[in-house]
């Protein structure tokens, strides 16, 4: 669905049809499928979804340069750290965990001296990623909501923390992704595993694609956002 | 299958010796010896040998272009060192052997050479030279930037440099991933690793 801009009125199954991509999604917006025909606009209402927002989360998703300048002051902010918490959850409890079992069956059958190597290398590589998504959880977002309550409530305390240090943590997780990808297509020998080694490099790009959206995200949508909460509650001091 | 070797050293001595072991290792069933570079294109063009030894003294370093150029046959190239030479033209070679190398090594290394793809046919930018892959090991057994260059005499601009070739080349970034790669290609043992 390259360049195509969804819009309310679309059929929400012809977006699925279109980009399977755009599925993944549904379960953070609590949709299940099984919808028929209706229209992206008829389903938003009946589970009282911000329409905007749940088409500026599949825009953002199925197309890389999709820059929504004029929406971004309207977006709830709220529901954005929810929406990315719900994608964390899914990281966690079903996406890192078929990606570990894959990979455990991989090494069982491998037979090959890099094999220790290879596991040290992927638990590295899983437990950066936990610990971005904690980090995230347990410092950036809380930061954010407690911003969000200073801004109607100028008052209270204001923290020495800016959002800005939260914006280069991405790099090292893409990069080791990328190596793993490497390793199993180009270098790692043959090896007698059937499919094994094919299923795991499926659900690499597919990892990859979803956590460079999920950064896209952060670093175009939330952090804007966030920085111009700060420059405001700034003015106001 | 056996291949054909031309040597280029002016040492008789050190000629006549590789010359012996060449012939001890079975893998060549010619063996032709030059004491002087002068000849060289043309033995090379005429005899198209699949390893040509060459003490790297006796050449400089746009000798491969030449010798792609001049004779459209490329050969692996092996280096018989027993001086100090320049980086750059060490990276042209597809192997280094020392003159105090022991026999058995040498047959290693040539084994590894005859067998070896040549540079020329398949992706002549993404094979790691044998420079790289000193800089390479070091790197993966945890020494810093500095570390290497003082292990290897060179500046540490350089390491920096041959780290980016080696990223660049592999497309691999990270040392852990590097670690894996080098143990996958038999650079680095297991048991090198603390």
């Amino acid at each position: 669905m390259k360049d195509i801009v969804v819009s309310a009125s679309m059929k929400m199954a012809d977006i699925i049809m279109a980009d399977q991509r755009a599925m993944q999604l549904m379960p953070r917006f609590g949709i299940d499928l099984g919808f028929g025909d209706k229209t992206i606009k008829e389903i938003c209402r009946e589970r009282s979804i911000d329409p905007d927002f749940f088409l500026l989360m599949v825009n953002i998703f199925l197309n890389p340069h999709y820059f929504p300048n004029k929406k971004l002051k309207s977006v709830d902010v709220e529901l954005l750290l929810l929406y990315l918490a719900n994608a964390h959850e899914y990281y966690i409890g079903e996406k890192i965990p078929r990606l570990c079992s894959l990979v455990e069956q991989f090494l069982k059958v491998l037979n090959h001296p890099a094999k220790i190597q290879l596991q040290t290398f992927f638990n590295e590589y899983i437990r950066e990623v936990l610990e971005h998504i904690e980090y995230e959880e347990k410092v950036a977002f809380p930061y954010i909501k407690k911003l969000l309550l200073q801004e109607e409530n100028p008052e209270s305390n204001f923290q020495e923390y800016t959002i800005l240090e939260f914006d280069e943590r991405h790099d090292n997780i893409e990069e080791k992704l990328s190596d793993l990808k490497n390793l199993l297509i180009k270098y790692f020998p043959p090896s007698n595993d059937r499919y094994l080694r094919i299923d795991i490099l499926n659900e690499l790009f597919d990892l990859e694609q979803d956590l460079i959206n999920h950064a896209r995200l952060e670093d175009k949508v939330l952090i804007p956002i966030v920085q111009e909460i700060e420059k405001d509650i700034l003015k106001k001091k | 299958m056996a291949a054909s070797v031309i040597i280029v050293e002016n040492s008789e001595i050190i000629r006549k010796g590789m010359v012996d072991i060449l012939q001890g290792s079975g893998l060549f069933d010619r063996i032709r010896e030059l004491s002087c570079a002068a000849n060289m294109m043309e033995m090379v063009s005429r005899y198209q040998p699949d390893v040509l030894f060459i003490n790297p003294s006796m050449i400089d370093g746009q000798y491969r272009t030449q010798l792609v150029n001049g004779t459209g046959h490329t050969p692996k190239l092996a280096a018989i060192i027993y001086s100090f030479h320049d980086e750059a033209l060490m990276d042209a070679f597809d192997e280094v052997f020392p003159i105090n190398d022991s026999r058995p090594r040498i047959i290693k290394k040539l084994n590894a050479l005859v067998k070896k793809e040549t540079r020329g046919k398949t992706n002549p930018d993404n094979r790691l030279t044998p420079r790289e892959i000193a800089v390479l090991k070091l790197l993966v057994k945890g020494h810093s930037n500095k570390e290497v260059s003082g292990k290897l005499f060179i500046s540490t601009h350089t390491v920096i440099s041959h780290r980016k070739n080696i990223i660049r080349k592999l497309n691999i970034k990270s040392i852990a991933g590097l670690t894996v790669y080098a143990i996958l290609n038999g650079i680095l043992g297991i048991d090198e690793l603390e």
